[in-house]
Parts: structure tokens; C-alpha cells; sequence
């Protein structure tokens, strides 16, 4: 789970939605995610997941980091995820700290409704 | 043959600390008055199910009010001269309940909150037990903290969608996808900074850790909490319940931190045995 075939299909399954065209049109944000050792770093473009990569370096550019381990994003990508596992803010809140966040943190609160919709679209592959 | 529901909304103009207060509320049913308090950032819509429950509202005289600045209970006139953002405290939420309790000359009401509506109860417990029949406190605990944040009145941010969105997963994957999104609707209608004033209660003004195992135990208190809610843990109400005397604690699978809006026909059937026990007592 989380190799680059899994990326492509979450990446279809954001870029096809219908709602998303809508609800993610001023989405534009870097992000880096973190699934246990497996990093990318993903470009959304006017809520289009335009590009990933997991080649991080020196010129890797993004703002906000979200890093968990890959169990936490396995049961989060569950048809019905468990209890505290069903959604970003759940797992990241600081009682809970299931998830990092990491960088500038207005990314999240500012695109939080179209990047909790891509993240659901994970539910679809 | 229209569909009209039972529910009849009133206005009642409450006196309370100098103030006047236009508060409006919703009711149905006849018998023992039950007032039903919303969450943060909200209105009493979130009841509208229990209200035209006949099960409930057959035994109960149901009420559900939109405490002042919310739904369409106006603020004060001169809001928006004051020189602090809105913070609810604990003092006031629980006065204005109790003044609007007396302005419809409730005897000894059931008090049913969910989330600040249910820590509320731990106040009302406190200072207005001689007042009040029995709490029925949902998604309560005695302290609930992370939710006091900036971010949700910020004049960057979209702050009907982004608190919409931060309690979506509030709520059960089990619950009816449109109960969901019409709760997130109510979410997405409140005030500018509305919520986040609610939230100082919720995660700052409300701290009962040194309060709980003091409560005298003279008014029963129903704990109920979704196995879903991560803003208070099904632990979390376990621990003050297990502080607090006279109280009853009841986990409910399969359900949130808005039972009574995301899953109305399951929370119902977790409540009708508590109500069943108040009837008993009364």
C-alpha cells in the first residue's frame, strides 16, 4: 500500500470527482505526506492533484507536512475506518497526535474542505 | 394533506444581568419540560428529531432554544461595540439558561445538552441543582481542551466551511451521510467567531478536574457518549463519570458527538430507556 500505483489511483480517483470541481476550485497547495517511510510530495492545483513525487531533496518545496505511520493511513483508507481513525483532524488533534503536522499550518485550515475531500477519495481505491 | 411537523418556534425575551434577550425556541409535546441545548456554533435545528419524536414528546414538553448570538436568538444590541471577541463562560451559559428557564416558568426541567450542552450540565449540577429534574449529558466530560483555536475566526479562512469541516469526522462513518451533511450545514450557518467563542467554554472556561468528585449527587446525571467522538473519548466520560455521584454512563457504538443530528434514530433508542427511568423517578 502507498507504492506509486496506489498514488496514481488515489490521484485519479481526486481528479475524476465531479464535487471536487467545485469544492476544491481555489485549492492550490504543496504538501508533503508521509505514510510510515514512504514520502511524497504532492502539488493540487485548483483542487487537480496535478503531481507526486517521492524523489524528496534539497529542492523539494512544500507547506505543510502531514506524517503518520503507515497503519494510521491504512485504517484511515478503510470503507468504515475505526474509531479516532476516520478523518485528518481526528488523528492529528493534539490529544490524540495519531498524525504530524508539520510547517505552515493556515495551509490546512485554509483548504480544509478540499483537502479532507481528496483525503476521503483514499477511501475509493 | 400537507406535512406539517409538531414543532411550534416561540420568541420569549429573557431578563437577565441588565440585559434583555430575545431568545427563540422550538417545542413539542406535553408533560415533563425538557430543554435541549445545542452544541457549539449552532442552533437547536440539531434537535428537530427528538422533538417530533411521539415516544418522547407523548411524556415530555421538549424545548430547544439557540442560546443568544445563535440560530435566531440575536446578540445583544451592542455587540459590535465590544472591546473583546465574544467568549462564552461557564457563568453566563449556565445564568441564561436558568433565566430562560424561569421566563417560561419551567418547573424543575430535564436539562439535555450535547457536547458544551452536556459540559454545561456539570455547572448546572454545581450551582442550580435545587432547579433542575435530572442532566442528561452527552459528550460530556470534565475537561476538553484543543478546540479554543484562532484558526476558526481568522479573516483568511472561510470559517462557515472550515468549522463545518473540523467536526465533520466528529461524526460516525455509520451515520446517515444526509443527517452528516445537514449537521455540517448547520455548522457551516453560525455567527463570524460564534463557534470559536463557544469553544472557549468548551476547551478553557469549562475545567471541572478539581470539581467533579465534589458535586453533592442530588440531581442524577445521564452521561452518553459515541464511540466515534475523539473531542471527548468515550474514556474521557468514563473517567468523570466514574467521579461523579448519582450518575448513570452510557457508550454508544456506532455514533458520534452529535447523536441527536447525525443518527437520530439510533440515539433515540439509547435515550428512550433513560427517559423511561426519569418518568419513573418523577
Amino acid at each position: 500500500m502507498f507504492e506509486t500505483n496506489w498514488m496514481e489511483k488515489w490521484q485519479g480517483a481526486v481528479n475524476s470527482n465531479g464535487p471536487m470541481s467545485w469544492i476544491g476550485k481555489h485549492f492550490t497547495a504543496d504538501f508533503l505526506f508521509g505514510f510510515g517511510d514512504t514520502q511524497y510530495q504532492v502539488s493540487f492545483r485548483e483542487g487537480k492533484l496535478v503531481s507526486f513525487s517521492d524523489e524528496i531533496g534539497p529542492e523539494t518545496c512544500y507547506g505543510l507536512a502531514i506524517r503518520g505511520p503507515a497503519e494510521t493511513w491504512t485504517k484511515f483508507c478503510q470503507e468504515v475506518p475505526p474509531p479516532m481513525y476516520n478523518d485528518l483532524w481526528a488523528m492529528a488533534h493534539p490529544l490524540h497526535g495519531r498524525l504530524t503536522l508539520e510547517g505552515d499550518q493556515m495551509l490546512l485550515w485554509q483548504n480544509m474542505r478540499a483537502l479532507m475531500w481528496a483525503l476521503d477519495r483514499m477511501r475509493e481505491i | 394533506m400537507a406535512k406539517i411537523e409538531p414543532i411550534t418556534g416561540r420568541y420569549v425575551w429573557v431578563p437577565y444581568e441588565g440585559e434583555e434577550y430575545r431568545i427563540f425556541f422550538e417545542e413539542a409535546g406535553e408533560g415533563i419540560p425538557m430543554v435541549c441545548l445545542h452544541t457549539a456554533g449552532t442552533d437547536s435545528r440539531e434537535w428537530r428529531h427528538q422533538l417530533c419524536d411521539a415516544a418522547i414528546n407523548k411524556n415530555f414538553r421538549v424545548i430547544a432554544l439557540d442560546i443568544p448570538r445563535h440560530g435566531k436568538s440575536i446578540p445583544p444590541y451592542d455587540w459590535y461595540k465590544e472591546e473583546e471577541e465574544y467568549k462564552l463562560t461557564a457563568k453566563f451559559y449556565s445564568g441564561i439558561l436558568m433565566a430562560f428557564c424561569d421566563a417560561l416558568e419551567l418547573d424543575k426541567p430535564v436539562i439535555m445538552g450535547s457536547s458544551m450542552g452536556g459540559n454545561i450540565c456539570l455547572h448546572l449540577a454545581k450551582n442550580y441543582s435545587e432547579k433542575v429534574r435530572s442532566l442528561i449529558a452527552i459528550e460530556a466530560c470534565e475537561y476538553s481542551p484543543g478546540w479554543h483555536l484562532d484558526w476558526l475566526r481568522h479573516s483568511h479562512i472561510h470559517g462557515g466551511e472550515t468549522s463545518a469541516t473540523s467536526v465533520f469526522g466528529l461524526m460516525a462513518p455509520q451515520s446517515p451521510d444526509k443527517y452528516r451533511w445537514e449537521t455540517w450545514w448547520y455548522y457551516a450557518q453560525g455567527g463570524p467567531g460564534v463557534f470559536k467563542g463557544d469553544l472557549y467554554f468548551y476547551s478553557k472556561d469549562h475545567d471541572f478536574r478539581e470539581e467533579t468528585e465534589k458535586l453533592p449527587g442530588d440531581v442524577p446525571i445521564y452521561y452518553m457518549t459515541g464511540v466515534y467522538d475523539f473531542a471527548c473519548t468515550p474514556e474521557m466520560t468514563e473517567d468523570t463519570a466514574k467521579k461523579t455521584k448519582n450518575s448513570e454512563c452510557i457508550i454508544m457504538e456506532e455514533i458520534g458527538h452529535f447523536p441527536m443530528s447525525e443518527n437520530p434514530e439510533l440515539f433515540n433508542s439509547y435515550l428512550y430507556p433513560v427517559l423511561d427511568k426519569i418518568l419513573a423517578q418523577s
